[in-house]
């Protein structure tokens, strides 16, 4: 007779790089190509009655990003509340986005050929700065 | 108002970020901590020595994998733009790969020790490379100023371009000031553009 620890895989091994990944499914990468550090994902609030739907594997740490996004919050503020490496948070939301539970708000992109922060943001965060 | 063409409308402010880089020990995480309006904030990254993100972990184990560690916080302008700082990890030849940290920057601090200025080579020559606005801060939490302005952008071998500011990390008002001389350096060179950026 089989033990039934028997098949399972040896999880130990370099777990500080495999487990991150269980929770994904395996998925390394996300299928999106969009989100940043400072993407900015927010909660879709229609959507909350019925989380989990559609989604395949929905693991706890999707209701985590859920509950915590119901206010705007960057790539990197959901990674760290979450404790998770950046890129297993991107493939997270990604899930997310895909069921229609969350969206994406880019950031503007600059430093980049091109691209240079309009008059107007800069005065901006310089107003804002001052006040600080 | 609206500040972007790509306003998606959906309430969510647009974020912008500033990056604050030198070597290891010159105080970057203490300058986020002490302007940030939310405790410095920590995220890991799993590099590779070979991409930026995990694109490959077939045969993992044989590859120079590294969990660079960064440090963050967050200034909010106002209702509609949010200003992130990005503490750079202290391994420089990770982040300078990591694509994600570097694109769509404003700009960068580079902070320099006097009595270490040569942690910071590395960073002035990354930001010069890729074309990326920046000043120098001159991080005097040691209380001395052993030198002169000049010397130390003589040893820097810095663009007289470049703004150098003194500054103490720990104090809120001089770390806003080398901020906000970033703004003002972009704003001048914002000014004077006529044509595309120059490339270095």
């Amino acid at each position: 007779m089989k033990h039934w620890t028997e098949g399972f895989d040896d999880g130990d091994a370099d777990e500080s790089l495999v487990r991150p990944y269980t929770i994904t499914g395996g998925r390394t990468t996300s299928e999106r190509d969009d989100l940043t550090l400072i993407t900015l994902v927010t909660t879709i609030s229609e959507a909350s009655s019925e989380i989990g739907h559609g989604l395949r594997r929905m693991q706890p740490e999707h209701r985590a990003i859920l509950g915590l996004c119901r206010r705007p919050l960057a790539v990197a503020e959901v990674a760290s509340a979450l404790n998770l490496p950046v890129s297993v948070t991107k493939i997270l939301i990604g899930d997310l986005i895909e069921t229609g539970q969350m969206r994406a708000r880019p950031p503007l992109a600059f430093a980049q050929a091109g691209g240079f922060p309009s008059m107007t943001i800069l005065e901006a965060v310089r107003d804002g700065l001052r006040k600080l | 108002m609206g500040y972007a063409s790509s306003d998606h409308g959906d309430g969510a402010p647009l974020a912008v970020k500033i990056l604050i880089a030198g070597g290891f020990g010159v105080g970057k995480t203490t300058l986020v901590g002490t302007v940030s309006e939310v405790a410095p904030l920590r995220t890991e990254e799993y590099l590779t020595h070979a991409s930026v993100g995990v694109d490959d972990l077939e045969g993992v184990s044989g590859k120079a994998t590294t969990t660079v560690a960064l440090d963050f916080g967050r200034i909010t302008i106002n209702s509609e733009l949010v200003l992130y700082l990005f503490g750079t990890p202290g391994q420089e030849r990770f982040w300078f790969m990591w694509n994600d940290l570097v694109n769509g920057a404003m700009g960068a601090v580079v902070l320099v020790d006097t009595r270490r200025l040569d942690v910071s080579f590395a960073s002035i020559d990354f930001f010069e490379s890729r074309g990326i606005p920046f000043v120098v801060g001159v991080n005097c939490f040691h209380g001395v100023r052993d030198r002169s302005q000049e010397e130390i952008r003589k040893a820097l071998d810095l663009d007289p371009q470049v703004p150098l500011v003194l500054c103490d990390a720990r104090n809120r008002a001089a770390s806003r000031d080398v901020l906000l001389a970033l703004v003002d350096h972009l704003m001048a060179a914002q000014r004077s553009r006529t044509a595309p950026l120059p490339t270095s």
